[in-house]
């Protein structure tokens, strides 16, 4: 159990501290992390669906502003490291992953707005007496810190959680086990559902059902659906331009007749 | 390149060490009140060091750049380079007044990561989801791959131009992209893209299946209730469930977190009552 608490914890540091360290570059995302979790732990097949279902999931869960409602890493981390060495079910694993992201959220928001405020002194100080090989030090240091501590909560997790959720697994009937399962298949609708917020026009959503009915019916694959998005994008704003044009035109066009009557305008609206 | 021919080599050289700095503007965290000031600072200081000789002028630029600071990754370099460009300025002109890099800072930094967080967020990375999702729900490790690859081949694109572009054309270049209209465009295009995509991947990833069963007399086989489901309209659940989200997000303003646990507990519902 130690040796997977250690992997588990080397897990969220590769992905989390790395993905900070290489501009947000994803790694941090569950589809990322739920590999490197399966490659460590030695399932990579587990690692890989797990982190699958895990994006979906937490698709919708954008780092926006600083503010997070669950933390993905150590979510998807706990979760597949369940899934592959004490043979929880993936469905129930996935379940598993809503509540253990809420607290790490927790524990990552109280970290970075709270905790690591002990730092700010110290930029100050050395910013004002200009010492850059410190503020270089500080940089990487606090880097270290931050991400090492938010590591040590999947090794706690993993190290003492694992004995009871075997327990507690073994315990659920079958019908709650069967519900949990259903939970796990419409959690994501939540993580759309958050994402649609970013991106919802009420005149554009006639092109949510067009995609839904593209892969429900005509069971496009994604690729297709994003090269056919392609080509609608492109058609729109060749419209829009054009149409923009016309519009600017028009209003030069119009400035020429100001001195046309209400009624005038009345007649050439109706005809 | 059009970018880097007006350049001085040391200029250019300058830039380079910005560039490769500025992937790690926000490793470090030094609290809620700096944010990501740290990182703002390691990224500049090969600015400040070219474009101030002193060792009070540095440590005053330094101090300068101590104030919150926080925006969308890649697209926060065109302000990294437009304060690069005001840093060279105010180092050639003793009457530059310094309070206008910090404004500058402040007063981008929202609208920026506005489009930032739509476009990185939103978009890229959905549509480099779904394809990575539908590759990797087959087991292939192609999947993390191939999201990874799309994600970041476009935003390494952008980091490097926003850094350049922001160093060369200046402030005025958003305000004209906003007059002709352009942003607009660039904005209801991609909410397009977005939202087709999202419709796809509640289709994909959105799953219910009932296993009720109805007994009819006079029919030797029970009648399976998801069988008229799909009759009626293939995943109907799935759609239903995925709106009535959306509807308690966006117009209710309920907690993300009390839907996620609505929908659990409506799951262990669902399965105590035989239906799942």
């Amino acid at each position: 159990m130690l040796t997977n608490a250690l992997l588990a914890a080397l897990a969220v540091f590769i992905c989390f501290a790395g993905n900070y360290l290489t501009g947000q570059s994803m790694m941090e995302r569950p589809l990322v992390v739920g590999l490197v979790t399966g490659l460590l732990m030695g399932d990579m097949r587990t690692g890989i669906l797990m982190g699958a279902s895990l994006e979906a999931i937490f698709l919708g869960n954008v780092n926006i502003g600083g503010v997070i409602a669950a933390e993905p890493v150590t979510a998807s981390v706990i979760s597949t490291t369940f899934a592959i060495t004490s043979g929880v079910s993936t469905s129930a694993a996935l379940t598993l992953a809503i509540p253990v992201g809420m607290l790490a959220a927790f524990v990552v928001m109280f970290l970075k707005n709270v905790f690591m405020n002990i730092f700010a002194p110290v930029l100050d100080k050395i910013a004002r007496e200009g010492k850059e090989k410190q503020i270089v030090a500080l940089h990487y240091g606090t880097w270290i810190i931050y991400y090492v501590i938010i590591s040590s909560i999947s090794f706690i997790g993993i190290y003492a959680g694992s004995g009871p959720v075997n327990e507690f697994v073994k315990t659920i009937p079958q019908n709650v086990m069967n519900g949990l399962n259903a939970a796990g298949g419409l959690l994501p609708a939540v993580g759309f559902a958050m994402l649609m917020k970013l991106l919802w026009d009420n005149k554009l959503a006639v092109y949510y059902l067009l995609g839904f009915i593209l892969t429900a019916y005509v069971k496009l694959p994604a690729v297709a659906v994003a090269a056919l998005g392609i080509v609608i994008c492109v058609a729109v704003a060749q419209s829009e331009i054009r149409f923009n044009k016309m519009a600017s035109e028009g209003v030069a066009g119009s400035a020429n007749k100001t001195a046309m009557t209400a009624e005038e305008e009345e007649e050439d609206f109706f005809s | 390149m059009k970018y880097t021919q007006n350049l001085s080599p040391d200029e250019r050289k300058m830039m380079r060490s910005v560039f490769w700095r500025s992937w790690t503007m926000n490793a470090s965290r030094t609290g809620a009140t700096q944010y990501h000031a740290l990182g703002v600072i390691y990224t500049l200081l090969p600015v400040i060091n070219k474009f101030y000789k002193t060792k009070e002028d540095r440590a005053e630029a330094i101090v300068r750049h101590t104030t919150w600071f926080n925006a969308t990754m890649h697209i926060n370099n065109f302000i990294m380079g437009l304060v690069a460009s005001m840093e060279k300025k105010n180092s050639e002109d003793p009457d530059f007044d310094t309070s206008s890099i910090t404004a500058v800072k402040a007063s981008l930094m929202g609208p920026l990561s506005g489009i930032g967080d739509s476009f990185f967020w939103g978009i890229l990375r959905v549509v480099a989801a779904g394809i990575g999702i539908s590759l990797a729900s087959t087991g292939s490790p192609l999947g993390a791959i191939v999201f990874l690859l799309l994600y970041n081949i476009p935003a390494f694109i952008i980091h490097y131009y926003a850094l350049y572009g922001g160093y060369s054309v200046g402030a005025n270049f958003i305000e004209r992209m906003y007059e002709s209209g352009g942003m607009k465009i660039l904005t209801k295009v991609s909410s397009i893209l977005g939202l087709m995509m999202m419709g796809s991947m509640t289709a994909s990833n959105v799953k219910f299946q009932t296993i009720l069963q109805v007994s009819v007399k006079g029919s030797k086989e029970a009648m399976k209730i998801q069988t008229y489901l799909d009759q009626l309209f293939i995943g109907i659940v799935p759609l239903a469930v995925t709106l009535v989200s959306f509807w308690l997000i966006r117009n209710k303003k309920v907690n993300v977190n009390w839907v996620m646990l609505g929908i659990m507990v409506l799951g262990i519902i669902l399965g105590m009552c035989g239906i799942c």
